[in-house]
C-alpha cells in the first residue's frame, strides 16, 4: 500500500513537470517557427512578403526533442556515473544539451535564410541574438523537467531503461505532443490573423503571414507571447496527460495479473479517448460546419 | 519517375566526397587501434574526427537523394541512415579489429535491401536511392562507431558492453555503467542523426553553396563532438578524455566562425535592428 502512494506521489509529480515541460516546449518551438508552420515563414519572402520572423528549422519537433532530451539525459547520466549529484548532474546536462540546441538555432536560422538571397531577404542579427536566447531559455525549462520526470521514473518508479533511452522516449514523445497540439494554433490562427476567420488559406494568400503589429514590425517574440496564452498550456495540458495516465495505469494495476491489469486499462483509456474525440469533432462539424456563404436576408 | 529539381552545379564532384570520406572515417577508426597498441586511451579522440569525416560524406549524399522529391522531409532521410547503421555496427563489432570493414560491408548490405525494398517494392522510383540508401547505411554505421570509440576508446563489443563502477574504492566492473548498457549508443545515435540532416535541412533554397554547406557539417560534427567528450569522462580516463574535449573545442570554434563568415557572404543582407526592406508589390 505504501509503495503505491508512494508511485502515485511521484505520478502527480512527474505529470506537472510534463505540463510545465509541454507548455515550453510549444512556446519555443513557435518563437523559432519550428515544425509545420515553418514551410509558411520559409515561403513568405519567396512570394515577396519580407519578414522578421525567426526562421529556426532544425528539424521536426519530434526528432529536434528527441536529440535534445536524449542528449540532456546522457550527459545528466555522465555526469551522475561521475558520482556527481543527481540534481547537479541533471542541471549540467540540461544545460549542455541547451548549449547545442541555441548552436543548431543560429546555424539553421542564417542557413535558411541566406539560401533566400535570390528574394532579398536579409539576415537580422538583432533576431538572432534577442530569439536565440529566448528559445534557449524555454528550451532550457522543457528539457531540465522531461529530463527530471525521466530520472524520477527511473530512480523512484524502477523503470527498467537507462536514462538517456528514457529521454530520447519521452524527448520523442514531448515534440510530438508540442507539434500536434500547439502547432495549429500558430500556424492556423496566428500566421493567418489577417485573414477572413473561417475561410482557410486560398492558395493566392500563401506566404502571406503576419508581418507587421499595430505599430511597427512583428517578430517572432511577438508570436511566443500570442501562443503562451493557449497553444502552450493546451500542449502543457497534452503531455502532461500521456504521462500523468501512462504512470498512473502502471503504479495502480500493474500488480493485476502479472501486468496484463495495466494494459488492459491502457486499453480502454484509449477508447474512452477515442470515443470522446469523436464526440468533439460531430459536434464541431455541427456547430462550425463547412464555410458557407452568409445567408441574405429576406427583403420585403 | 520524380522530377529532379535541383542538380549539383560546380564544387567538388559527390563521387571525390565520397572516397575521401570513406577513407578518412576508415582510417581515424583504426588509428584508434593505437588505444590498444600503447595500452592507453589517449587516441580516442580519433573516434570524433572519423564521425566529422564520415557526417561530411553523408550529408552530401542527402543532398543529393533529397534533390528528389522524395515526399518526405530531410531529417527522415537521417533516421533512416542510422536505424540501418545501428544494425550493421552493432553486428561488426563483433569482429575484433575487423570491426570497421565489417561494419562496411554489413551496412552495405543492409543498404542495399533497404534501397531495394523501397525503390521496386514501394515504387518510389528515384534513380540514385539504392545507391544513396547504401552509403547513408555505411555512414550510420561509421558515424556510431565514431562516437562508440570516442566514449569508450575501443570498438570492440566486449568494451562497449562492460564499463567500471568505482563503489568504496574498489573498482567493479558493470554493464550499467557502459556505452549499450546506458544506452549512450542512444544519445549518439539522435546526436548523429540530427547532425547529419541539419546542413542540407539547413542550407537548402536557391541559393544552396556546397562550401556553406560542408563547413556547417564539420560544424556539427565538432560540436556533436564536444558534447560526446563531456560524457565520454564517464568511460575513460580525464585526461584521455580532455584530449578529446580540446580537439572538439578547436575544431568547433574553427568551423563555426567559417560558417558564419560563408553566411554573411552568401545573404542578401546582413542587418542589425533595421526595418523589412521595401520590394516592389507589397
Amino acid at each position: 500500500m505504501e509503495s503505491i502512494v508512494f508511485g502515485i506521489g511521484i505520478t502527480a509529480l512527474t505529470g506537472a513537470l510534463a505540463t510545465v515541460a509541454g507548455a515550453a516546449e510549444d512556446t519555443e518551438s513557435n518563437i523559432g517557427s519550428q515544425g509545420d508552420p515553418n514551410s509558411q515563414v520559409q515561403l513568405a519572402p519567396q512570394m515577396g512578403y519580407l519578414h522578421r520572423i525567426f526562421n529556426k528549422a532544425v528539424a521536426g519537433e519530434p526528432p529536434a526533442y528527441g536529440l535534445w532530451c536524449a542528449l540532456g539525459a546522457g550527459l545528466a547520466w555522465a555526469f551522475m556515473a561521475m558520482q556527481i549529484n543527481a540534481v547537479l548532474a541533471i542541471v549540467l546536462g540540461c544545460v549542455l544539451a541547451v548549449f547545442v540546441q541555441g548552436v543548431y538555432a543560429t546555424t539553421a536560422y542564417v542557413g535558411r535564410t541566406a539560401s533566400l538571397k535570390k528574394f532579398g531577404q536579409p539576415v537580422y542579427v538583432d533576431i538572432l541574438k534577442s530569439m536565440t536566447t529566448v528559445t534557449m531559455a524555454h528550451a532550457f525549462v522543457a528539457i531540465f523537467c522531461t529530463v527530471t520526470l525521466c530520472y524520477l521514473m527511473n530512480a523512484a518508479l524502477g523503470h527498467p531503461f537507462p536514462l538517456p533511452l528514457l529521454g530520447l522516449l519521452w524527448g520523442i514523445a514531448l515534440g510530438a505532443a508540442g507539434s500536434a497540439v500547439g502547432n495549429p494554433y500558430y500556424g492556423k490562427e496566428r500566421q493567418y490573423q489577417n485573414q477572413k476567420f473561417g475561410a482557410g488559406v486560398p492558395i493566392a494568400q500563401s506566404g502571406n503571414i503576419v508581418r507587421y503589429a499595430e505599430a511597427g514590425e512583428r517578430n517572432s517574440l511577438d508570436n511566443g507571447f500570442f501562443t503562451a496564452k493557449l497553444g502552450g498550456p493546451a500542449s502543457g495540458v497534452c503531455f502532461g496527460l500521456i504521462v500523468f495516465l501512462e504512470l498512473w495505469r502502471t503504479v495502480i494495476f500493474e500488480r493485476i495479473s502479472a501486468g496484463w491489469g495495466a494494459i488492459i486499462v491502457g486499453i480502454l483509456i484509449i477508447l474512452i479517448f477515442t470515443v470522446i474525440d469523436r464526440y468533439i469533432e460531430v459536434w464541431a462539424r455541427k456547430t462550425y460546419g463547412p464555410y458557407a456563404a452568409p445567408v441574405k436576408e429576406a427583403s420585403s | 519517375m520524380t522530377v529532379k529539381i535541383e542538380v549539383v552545379a560546380g564544387g567538388i564532384p559527390h563521387t571525390k566526397i565520397m572516397v575521401a570520406g570513406l577513407l578518412a572515417s576508415l582510417v581515424c577508426l583504426y588509428l584508434s587501434y593505437l588505444n590498444v597498441v600503447t595500452k592507453t586511451e589517449m587516441f580516442s579522440f580519433f573516434g570524433g574526427l572519423a564521425v566529422v569525416a564520415a557526417l561530411l560524406w553523408g550529408s552530401h549524399t542527402i543532398k543529393v537523394l533529397c534533390s528528389y522529391g522524395i515526399g518526405t522531409g530531410v531529417p527522415s532521410a537521417g533516421m533512416i541512415a542510422f536505424g540501418s547503421g545501428v544494425m550493421g555496427m552493432l553486428l561488426a563489432t563483433k569482429f575484433g579489429i575487423a570491426a570497421p570493414i565489417v561494419a562496411l560491408v554489413l551496412a552495405a548490405i543492409i543498404g542495399l535491401i533497404i534501397g531495394y525494398l523501397s525503390n521496386d517494392v514501394l515504387n518510389m522510383k528515384i534513380p540514385t536511392m539504392v545507391k544513396s540508401l547504401t552509403e547513408l547505411a555505411i555512414v550510420g554505421a561509421f558515424t556510431l562507431m565514431g562516437f562508440a570509440v570516442l566514449m569508450t576508446g575501443s570498438f570492440t563489443f566486449a568494451n562497449l558492453m562492460s564499463g567500471s563502477v568505482t563503489f568504496l574504492g574498489q573498482v567493479m566492473p558493470s554493464f550499467q555503467v557502459s556505452f549499450i548498457g546506458g544506452s549512450l549508443i542512444a544519445t549518439a545515435f539522435m546526436l548523429g542523426a540530427i547532425a547529419i540532416q541539419h546542413p542540407f535541412n539547413a542550407c537548402l533554397g536557391p541559393g544552396w553553396t556546397q562550401d556553406r554547406m560542408l563547413i556547417l557539417t564539420a560544424e556539427c560534427g565538432f560540436l556533436s563532438m564536444i558534447v560526446a567528450a563531456f560524457m565520454s569522462f564517464a568511460l575513460i580516463t580525464s585526461g584521455s578524455a580532455l584530449i578529446s574535449l580540446i580537439v572538439a573545442l578547436v575544431g568547433w570554434g574553427y568551423t563555426y566562425s567559417e560558417y558564419m563568415k560563408l553566411g554573411k557572404r552568401d545573404a542578401a543582407a546582413w542587418l542589425d535592428s533595421k526595418p523589412i526592406p521595401d520590394v516592389e508589390e507589397h
